[in-house]
């Protein structure tokens, strides 16, 4: 049994590894190549490639932007999604299915449809939206409203909040203090979770932000392609510290996701 | 009646803000879609039947079916084989890497499939020592190359929603079939594959999605050489061809209902296999 399975397994998870790998270290490799485009090998190593692109003032200022926006949009989705969530959880349980439909519908928005919806309304309103960071984080906070709703809802389901409000409110607490001393705290977790996918999301965005702002507000990823078309090297060199900054956070996302399963086991009586 | 009322008021700026930035817009392009100057109620649609669009959507359905029904299938097979390993390490670090690596796309990933299947890459010029030779045969610049390209996220999203499937595939159950005399085969199509089908339909369904709306890696990668529903869209905004909203605008309608279709059967699927655990 143990000789079968492995004539067969081994090739399968060698071939996926293989698959996600090779192209990640094929870049990691090329941005420190003096030059890579006809010997099997890299035929020298250097950082000159590296030096060179984070040394522009560009580099850093679309870092900036897109570390901005990531932060901006975490805010903002958090101050519209945590209380919503906790009020239709603990207060209006009717009207749960409607907040669960209307974080889904982004799903179905491609980020050139979402472009141009928001294009075609607000570019007819006296509004100071279009083509402006604004409009921008507005819609980071739209595409990843599932993942936020999501992450936030699991944990308040995970949690006995009626329990935990009803002895706030006995303390003395008013409703402000019961969300934000008492529940915040216990779904911590989830809002970490949540805000991490958010930051992800928005950092490596790159449709919305080539539509929406264009070259009037440039973010990392436009920076990125732009050099693509430019310069390889220096392109796989900002292409590695994506896929770098992608690990960090989704290991990070990992690990919080095994926080909030942690507290929901606790937290069970059986 | 008060308590309710300041429940309401809570729930008020997170209302308004998708109103604002989710149905509103989403509204008036249907309705703008809707409308023209001929007074046609489905005119527009009618235009979008233009040999170029066409091919689009032929395109974009190819490519969304084949990377949806290659990701679900081979996807379902690397599953099983992480899922069943009796290395619980190998489990853990393999699923990790199925979560990490769902979340690579974009031009960072198209840029990596340049460098390694490109006409100078990595694994072109390996398979060249080994007499093979890619090109011109084959192009990452092509459909069929963004097909490859696409899997790299779509695989290990198929991975991470089959995964929880197959743990409620009993191994009690295998040992039971096979004392009754079936085969392998017998298994898989009397036992396994009804268990694991709502969680592959439901992967099938958000990996067609995910590819019919995926445009960043394909304008990284072939610019509008690829012609796909999104570089059309894409381009009718930025003004590159003809400027005519209301045909960009039915466009986006139709791709709007394909994705939402697909979702919606992706949250049926989901339903079952809970239902099933």
């Amino acid at each position: 049994m143990t000789m079968k399975s492995l004539t067969w397994r081994a090739p399968v998870i060698g071939s996926f590894i293989a698959f996600m790998i090779v192209p990640v270290i094929a870049t990691a490799l090329f941005s420190v190549a003096t030059r890579w485009d006809r010997t099997l090998w890299p035929e020298g190593l250097t950082l000159n490639w590296w030096i060179k692109v984070s040394s522009r003032s560009a580099f850093l200022d679309t870092l900036m932007n897109s570390l901005w926006l990531s932060a901006l949009s975490v805010l903002v989705s958090l101050i519209l999604v945590v209380p919503a969530a906790y009020l239709v959880h603990a207060r209006m349980p009717r009207a749960k299915p409607w907040l669960e439909f209307l974080s889904l519908v982004p799903f179905s928005l491609s980020g050139v449809v979402l472009a141009l919806a928001l294009i075609r309304l607000y570019s007819k309103l006296p509004l100071p939206l279009v083509n402006t960071p604004n409009l921008l984080i507005a819609a980071y906070v739209i595409i990843t409203l599932p993942f936020m709703y999501r992450a936030v809802m699991n944990a308040l389901e995970s949690v006995d909040t009626n329990r935990l409000s009803e002895a706030a409110q006995s303390l003395g607490a008013n409703p402000a203090q019961v969300l934000l001393r008492v529940i915040v705290p216990n779904i911590a977790p989830g809002i970490v979770n949540g805000s991490l996918l958010v930051f992800s999301t928005a950092f490596a965005e790159f449709v919305l932000a080539n539509l929406l702002t264009g070259t009037r507000f440039k973010t990392f990823p436009i920076y990125l392609v732009e050099f693509t078309r430019s310069d390889a090297r220096q392109a796989s060199a900002l292409a590695f510290m994506s896929f770098a900054f992608a690990w960090l956070i989704s290991l990070a996302i990992l690990w919080s996701a095994t926080r909030v399963r942690q507290n929901a086991r606790a937290d069970t009586p059986h | 009646m008060g308590k309710l009322n300041r429940t309401w008021l809570g729930l008020l700026p997170l209302l308004a803000f998708v109103s604002a930035f989710e149905i509103l817009p989403v509204l008036m392009l249907v309705k703008s879609s809707l409308s023209g100057p001929d007074g046609l109620l489905l005119g527009n649609f009618a235009r979008t039947l233009t040999p170029s669009i066409a091919t689009a959507f032929a395109n974009s359905l190819q490519l969304s079916l084949a990377t949806a029904l290659g990701g679900t299938l081979l996807g379902t097979i690397i599953a099983y084989a992480i899922a069943t390993s009796s290395n619980a390490t190998v489990r853990l670090s393999l699923t990790a890497l199925a979560n990490v690596t769902a979340n690579f796309g974009g031009a960072p990933l198209a840029f990596a499939f340049v460098i390694t299947l490109g006409s100078t890459g990595f694994i072109t010029i390996l398979l060249g020592y080994a007499g093979i030779d890619l090109y011109p045969g084959f192009r990452i610049y092509s459909i069929g190359g963004l097909g490859i390209a696409y899997l790299y996220f779509q695989l290990p999203l198929a991975i991470l929603l089959v995964i929880p499937a197959l743990k409620g595939l009993r191994r009690e159950w295998r040992e039971a079939a096979e004392c009754l005399g079936a085969s392998g085969l017998q298994y898989w199509t009397g036992i396994g594959l009804p268990i694991l089908a709502p969680a592959m339909l439901a992967s099938f369904f958000l990996l067609f999605a995910n590819a019919f709306g995926a445009y960043a890696t394909a304008w990284t990668l072939t610019g509008s050489d690829v012609n796909i529903i999104p570089v059309q869209i894409a381009a009718l905004i930025r003004g590159e061809v003809k400027l005519d909203p209301a045909l960009a605008d039915a466009l986006a309608v139709l791709s709007l209902l394909v994705m939402g279709s697909c979702l919606v059967a992706y949250q049926h699927f989901m339903r079952r296999m809970r239902h099933a655990a």
